[in-house]
């Protein structure tokens, strides 16, 4: 099933991701590789040449990014092969994939020391027994949802809860090849491409030059995966990570391992109110100097978990968390020994002391059990929410969870947690958060009872966009824009920003076919499609 | 009351290698986790302090291995989680010991103890599955002992109500104290350390007895006290035949009761 599939129900389910809303396409295809991917192309220039289309992965992307808005769908999940690995001169390596690899596989082949190897050259296999000889390596990106596949986490940079110490995917890709909507390709390698200024010249495999300008606006200092990188003398390769599917498709990256830590201990702290847990941690950041996350779950999310504890078979081995925690910061340690690993742990007990916490509200895990129970507890809160929402869609079938993406500077945590507090409450809606509070990057999850709720949650989440830019956040900080957040984009950067996005964009895609419906509306597309054929 | 909980020390990863000139258990240094089973048993010891102390009642829980040195740091992580005490009986001359050698050197250990109320162990070890341990521990101290405990339903100071384990369901007894109770996995699920048990566990003494310092007569220790004989272990051939059955469902079950007889 390599070629051109005219679309027929048993494709339904590629209409939708994550964010549970649904799209529609006429034609789909699952290339295998670039060359099939290229072929499509061609394909499509023949025969349907201003068709819409839309790049998917693993569709766990939670901003519909891979929701087609008619035309074709590109599934990549079958480019799924490791194609090489090297080394570099610092001694770092380098992993070559498809971008439909997923996640938890890498995880586990890396973990097994079982990358298939099959086609790989002499070089590679070479850098393959340097990389088992030696100490375990790791990808460190962590979305929570690990069916995500790697092509798509560089499509909306994502990143998780180690992205407190690793950052997000972009640092962690050091290069791309990257085919563009006419087929010709882009290959990229990091340091080997940058712009000067804010024009970044670029030549294609097919020989073609472009030049790009990079829209001249100033991007937030925070975790941010709102809109286009967009810095002075920026690498090529940043531009087209976060880019949401729109500039081009990624048919090859180049992961960077990094070395597993030696020991890793986990620290749930319980508080007895938010204000202690903000305070721990504003404290904590600059005393943990092997805090790889800091992650945050407040009273209402203990309760559900609670309930959901009581009621639900596969959350049983859970501990009972006491009705006296109204709040918990998930503390991770990575050390290089033991010895590092308890003077931390010392120090995240004084921490919780200083802020009028007891180090008896905690709990560490140091074994693997202790570890995958914990493991278990963060994934069980959005579970059991997800599992609230599901009941009280039976009466309220229109409803979804609202859940927020925004992050602020660290100056601005216990402002911006004032914000959300004041204005759910005025609201009256109920709520649930959690998230990577050590880069001050919460998920406030609206819980809303009907549709009144709904209306009125997505209505705050418009207040919160302009709010948090004021503040210099950014509207999203993981899940990326897609179409469900043009709004809060153009709230964060301005109109001329965004005409600028789409001016860059039209350069790489002069029919404005790629990711139709991503960071800005078709409204605004179509112009400055239409203004670069007239030679605007 | 005077809770003793026998620990061990298993290996931690899930996937265990196998020597295959030796058949053995290749131990490779890889870390050593509490055997499950046992982690349960300390959970239910502990749950039944944190009970007593409700009431006003004293208890004290003692954790006690037959292990290589190593193993005191698995003892202080059980004092992290709230036991009171450790014991390490740990000497090359216990090395080798079958579940009655090991049993032996147990009661020596429990007996360098002030006399329990109640020893708990875990049913069995994930790494030698014999469920033998606790219940000749009990004939050993000459006490009752009530296996596969799935739940504590009462703790007096002179009897507990369990619910056990038994073929076709649960059977409630109640056994008198001084007593032995194994533990099913599932019956509890072991406790996290908190950062403040385990700042005092650091500082907290782990006892470390030799074979002849808990007083055992050496020719009931380790390999010579040990009357098991293997004589030979393998792993079991692997046969991967299958039988496709084919056709509707009236055949395809005449097809399974026909194997059936053939097998029965």
């Amino acid at each position: 099933m390599r070629g051109i599939r005219d679309w027929a129900p048993e494709f339904d389910e590629y209409r939708r991701d994550e964010s549970r809303t649904m799209g529609e396409a006429s034609s789909i295809s699952f290339p295998t590789d670039e060359a099939e991917l290229r072929a499509v192309l061609a394909e499509l220039e023949r025969t349907a040449p201003d068709a819409p289309i839309t790049v998917q992965g693993a569709r766990t992307g939670l901003a519909a990014g891979a929701v087609p808005h008619g035309g074709h769908v590109l599934n990549l999940s079958r480019m799924n092969r490791y194609l090489g690995l090297r080394r570099d001169e610092g001694g770092a390596f380098h992993l070559r994939v498809q971008p439909g690899v997923v996640l938890a596989e890498l995880r586990r082949l890396l973990a097994a020391k079982a990358l298939p190897q099959a086609g790989w050259d002499a070089a590679s296999l070479a850098a393959l027994d340097a990389l088992y000889g030696g100490p375990a390596q790791f990808f460190p990106t962590d979305p929570t949802e690990t069916s995500a596949c790697v092509g798509g986490m560089a499509a909306c940079n994502a990143s998780g809860a180690r992205s407190y110490r690793y950052g997000p995917m972009r640092p962690h890709v050091s290069a791309l090849r990257v085919v563009l909507a006419d087929g010709d390709v882009l290959d990229l390698r990091r340091g080997e491409h940058r712009a000067h200024g804010r024009t970044l010249e670029l030549v294609t495999e097919g020989g073609r030059a472009l030049a790009l300008d990079v829209p001249g606006y100033t991007m937030p200092r925070t975790k941010n995966a709102s809109g286009y990188y967009a810095e002075d003398d920026m690498d090529a390769v940043d531009l087209f990570i976060g880019s949401d599917g729109t500039l081009g498709i990624i048919s090859e990256l180049e992961l960077v391992l990094s070395p597993e830590p030696c020991v890793t201990w986990g620290i749930n702290c319980f508080f007895a109110s938010e204000a202690a847990a903000l305070d721990f941690v504003s404290a904590a950041r600059p005393r943990l100097s092997c805090a790889a996350a800091l992650e945050y779950f407040d009273g209402s999310a203990l309760g559900i978990l609670r309930s959901a504890r009581s009621g639900c078979a596969a959350f049983v081995s859970l501990p009972a968390v006491p009705e006296s925690f109204a709040a918990c910061v998930f503390v991770e340690l990575e050390c290089d020994d033991e010895g590092r690993a308890y003077d931390e742990l010392e120090c995240t007990g004084e921490l919780m002391r200083s802020v009028g916490g007891s180090e008896k509200d905690s709990w560490v895990a140091r074994t693997d059990v202790d570890r995958e129970r914990q493991r278990l507890f963060r994934h069980a809160v959005p579970e059991s929410v997800n599992m609230l929402i599901d009941r009280r869609r039976r009466t309220a079938p229109a409803i979804t969870k609202l859940g927020s993406d925004m992050s602020v500077p660290d100056e601005r945590l216990h402002d911006v947690v004032a914000l959300y507090r004041r204005t759910l409450a005025e609201a009256g809606l109920e709520s649930a958060t959690w998230g990577h509070i050590g880069n001050n990057h919460l998920h406030v999850n609206v819980l809303p009872r009907d549709e009144r709720d709904y209306a009125a949650g997505k209505e705050l989440f418009r207040s919160w966009a302009r709010e948090v830019t004021a503040m210099g956040g950014a509207v999203s900080a993981e899940h990326g824009v897609g179409k469900i957040k043009r709004d809060f984009l153009l709230a964060m950067y301005g109109s001329d920003a965004i005409d600028e996005m789409a001016r860059l964009k039209v350069a790489l895609d002069p029919r404005g076919r790629l990711g139709r419906g991503n960071l800005f509306d078709e409204a605004r597309l179509d112009a400055a499609v239409a203004a670069m054929r007239k030679g605007e | 009351m005077r809770i003793v909980v026998c620990v061990k020390a298993v290996p931690g990863s899930t996937e265990v290698k196998m020597d295959p000139k030796t058949n053995t258990i290749v131990r490779d240094g890889g870390a050593a986790v509490i055997n499950p089973f046992d982690a349960a048993a300390l959970e239910i010891a502990l749950r039944i302090k944190d009970k007593l102390a409700i009431e006003g009642e004293p208890c004290r829980v003692t954790v006690l291995s037959m292990g290589i040195p190593a193993t005191e740091s698995l003892l202080r992580d059980c004092v992290a989680r709230g036991a009171d005490a450790a014991l390490l009986l740990s000497d090359r001359a216990f090395a080798g010991a079958d579940t009655l050698a090991t049993t032996y050197a147990l009661s020596c250990g429990i007996a360098r103890l002030e006399e329990p109320d109640l020893v708990l162990c875990g049913k069995m070890a994930v790494d030698g599955d014999t469920a033998q341990i606790g219940p000749e521990l009990a004939g050993s101290l000459g006490v009752p002992c009530a296996a596969g405990v799935a739940a504590l339903d009462a703790v007096g100071l002179r009897a507990v109500t369990v619910e056990r384990e038994v073929d076709g369901g649960m059977a409630t007894v109640e056994v008198p104290l001084p007593a032995v109770l194994t533990v099913a996995k599932d019956a509890a699920q072991l406790r996290f350390a908190s950062i403040a048990g385990i700042r005092a566990a650091e500082g907290a003494r782990v006892d470390v007895l030799t074979a002849s310092a808990c007083g055992a007569d050496a020719a009931r220790t380790g390999l010579a006290g040990s009357p098991t004989q293997v004589v030979r272990s393998f792993v079991p051939e692997r046969i991967e035949r299958g039988v496709t059955i084919e056709g509707d469902a009236a055949a395809q079950a005449r097809a399974v009761a026909e194997l059936l007889e053939a097998m029965a």
